[in-house]
């Protein structure tokens, strides 16, 4: 349910292409870290950006208009409800909040008065979905929770945007996975936001197009220095708030925080990995959890691609950031940006003489920039640089809300045109929709099971062998 | 921009229609397909769609046997036929790997698709062109009303019917629209590299499906 950094790609939606002149748009310097060097990688802003308002629309077009009902309203659930604002005020797509839920009296008031004024309140999420007003909803709440919700959401026929992890067992994310995939006429987003961010839909295919040369290893950290507990004077409150803190309801480090990270890793790698290999302990933050508050685990990804991860509650340092090693060149993410640092005598393309560079350290990096068909040159005026500005979970929560657009949109016309009798050829309806990028409920179960294992290996110090069929339906 | 659909009636029914009672039938929810290709100042492009609503139904007496080389039923080369087509517009969608989200809202917009969500088309006359090759499609003219973003216009233009396997049929044509003849004014979006002007010519090229009821 931790969020950060931003990355995602879709097969069934072609990116831009990683053409060398699309690296050459300008980026920002301002923001740079400063200690190694390289190219950044950025995608064109209009890649997966909402339609602009510049390309001469005289009037707001019909909008994809998508009622939301937006379950669990703590941390997340409020930030959930700021990006929907932030979707209206940008007027590109409109996702109103029409109702939300809490089973806390406190939390749904709070939220009600400060985020959502406009929506109806409920208590009980069955209410809400019970709602015919609401036509998509986001779950929020606690990660074992999320398969009760679910299967109520997608059997009440509303469009389901599940926060990932999806669930804390491999039951239960199998359980949510199949009934997403079998309920055509809904849209299941898994909140697996990288997926949806253009910049990270811009690396996978200049990753996979060789600029790493051959991969050798990849890392990534989630490092913040932070209790994870979350107060309340209320008892049973604060023991509702602090799920995280105990093993029976929590994934851990890495099914919390680093499963959006891994997701990325077998994504950018293109596989699934074979086996994990934790360690965990609890070093610092001894106030009664059993979850560790450092964690780190080992996955071996095929072709002897090992990624490493670690996250800590314990260090702020560094922040959280993944690279990806190759015998070429190795290609750094942080946040929405990204560099390449090329091996001396790697192949060149031309196109990083005019790149803009940035030094960390001993190091030089390119900053990569995609260029879609558009014009780009290099500007070294930072200022002018404007890269994205907008979260992860904003990019994807508007996929989800433009897709649940298009998606409902096919299927009212299809039943108005042909009836409600051929599921199938619905179906490859709605499979040739050119839709954004998101996470699948494919992608969400395969995260939620290397996620669940990570953290079981680092728990108890195992390698574990990943099981074929837990990744299957 | 514009789009428009399409209807025209008639035709054939595979091997042999029965002359005597009239032959309906119902759009098939695969096998069609409608494009709407434009020109501009800075290129051509293309939308596209698969969801053509509607009935075909030959009258009483009409018969298309793709083994004759002639029509049964027709009276002065017209054949008693009725159809109806309906295309939703936001069915349709642009190919463009840049911006797509935009050419379509560009397009729905130009369209009014809040208040007129579908292009239509009402068959008035089915002309055969005859003579039919055997094993090819029948050639005909059809003149209807089209109904584009809430203007409606007589227009004519060629189709082919083929029988296909299973009691169905293919009825395919390609149909010029004018925009401005449909109070649709030619986009003229500014994409960052100047105006780009939108030709008021397209073409309204569809494949429609059609089974036996």
């Amino acid at each position: 349910m931790a969020c950060f950094g931003n990355i995602r790609m879709n097969d069934q939606n072609p990116l831009p292409d990683s053409n060398r002149r699309g690296f050459l748009k300008t980026t920002s310097l301002a923001t740079l870290m400063t200690l190694m060097g390289g190219v950044e990688l950025r995608a064109d802003e209009q890649t997966n950006s909402a339609p602009a308002a510049d390309a001469g629309l005289t009037k707001q077009p019909p909008p994809p208009n998508v009622n939301f009902g937006v379950i669990g309203l703590n941390e997340w659930g409020r930030e959930i409800l700021h990006e929907l604002s932030l979707m209206q005020v940008s007027g590109t797509y409109f996702a109103p909040v029409v109702a939300i839920c809490d089973n806390y009296p406190h939390a749904l008031r709070k939220a009600g008065n400060e985020d959502a004024p406009k929506a109806k309140q409920y208590a009980d999420y069955k209410d809400l979905l019970a709602d015919p007003n609401v036509q998509a909803v986001v779950i929020a709440t606690p990660t074992g929770t999320h398969r009760e919700i679910a299967l109520a959401a997608i059997a009440a026929g509303k469009h389901v945007y599940c926060e990932a992890p999806l669930a804390n067992t491999i039951d239960d994310a199998k359980a949510i996975a199949t009934a997403a995939r079998d309920a055509v006429k809904i849209v299941f987003q898994a909140g697996l936001q990288e997926r949806s961010h253009p910049q990270r839909n811009f690396l996978v295919p200049f990753i996979r197009g060789g600029a790493l040369g051959t991969n050798a290893l990849a890392r990534a950290q989630w490092h913040e220095f932070t209790s994870w507990r979350r107060d309340s004077p209320n008892d049973q409150r604060a023991k509702d708030l602090n799920w995280r803190l105990s093993q029976k309801s929590s994934t851990g480090l890495i099914g919390e925080a680093g499963v959006h990270l891994v997701d990325v890793a077998s994504w950018f790698l293109r596989g699934l990995p074979t086996a994990v290999t934790g360690f965990s302990s609890l070093v610092f933050w001894k106030d009664g959890r059993d979850v560790p508050d450092t964690e780190q685990a080992v996955y071996e990804f095929p072709g002897g691609v090992n990624y490493m991860f670690d996250a800590t509650l314990c260090s702020s340092f560094d922040d959280v950031y993944e690279v990806y090693y190759g015998t070429d060149s190795t290609i750094m993410v942080r946040d929405s940006k990204a560099w390449q640092f090329k091996e001396a005598g790697s192949p060149l393309g031309g196109w990083e003489v005019y790149a803009r560079k940035d030094t960390f350290y001993k190091e030089s990096g390119i900053m990569l920039v995609a260029g879609g068909s558009h014009q780009t040159a290099l500007v070294g005026d930072a200022a002018s640089t404007k890269p994205y500005d907008n979260t992860p979970l904003y990019y994807s929560l508007q996929s989800f809300a433009k897709n649940v657009g298009q998606v409902s949109q096919t299927v009212k016309d299809f039943i108005d045109l042909y009836g409600d009798t051929d599921p199938k050829a619905l179906q490859d309806k709605i499979t040739a929709l050119k839709l954004d990028p998101a996470a699948t409920w494919q992608d969400g179960l395969e995260a939620t099971v290397m996620a669940i294992k990570g953290n079981e290996a680092a728990v108890k110090h195992q390698r574990i062998t990943f099981e074929k069929e837990w990744f299957e339906l | 921009m514009k789009y428009f659909a399409l209807v025209f009636g008639t035709l054939l029914t595979a091997s042999l229609i029965t002359a005597s009672a009239q032959t309906s039938y119902s759009s098939s929810p695969s096998g069609s397909d409608v494009k709407i290709d434009g020109t501009s100042s800075l290129h051509d492009w293309e939308m596209e769609g698969s969801l053509i609503g509607g009935f075909f139904e030959l009258g009483a007496g009409a018969q298309l046997d793709p083994a004759q080389t002639g029509v049964t039923g027709v009276q002065d080369n017209k054949v008693p036929a009725k159809a109806h087509i309906i295309i939703p517009v936001r069915g349709i969608h642009s190919k463009a790997d840049h911006m797509p989200d935009t050419m379509d809202r560009l397009m729905q917009e130009a369209l009014k698709s809040s208040d007129f969500p579908r292009i239509e088309f009402t068959l008035k006359e089915l002309t055969f062109k005859g003579p039919h090759a055997v094993g090819k499609p029948f050639d005909f003219d059809v003149t209807g009303d089209l109904s584009i973003a809430g203007k409606t216009n007589s227009t004519t233009f060629p189709v082919t019917i083929e029988s296909l396997d299973a009691g169905k049929l293919k009825i395919s044509g390609t149909a010029p629209v004018k925009m401005t003849d449909y109070g649709v004014t030619p986009p003229a979006p500014n994409f960052g590299l100047g105006l780009m002007k939108v030709g008021k010519d397209v073409k309204i090229i569809f494949e429609w499906t059609v089974h036996k009821r």
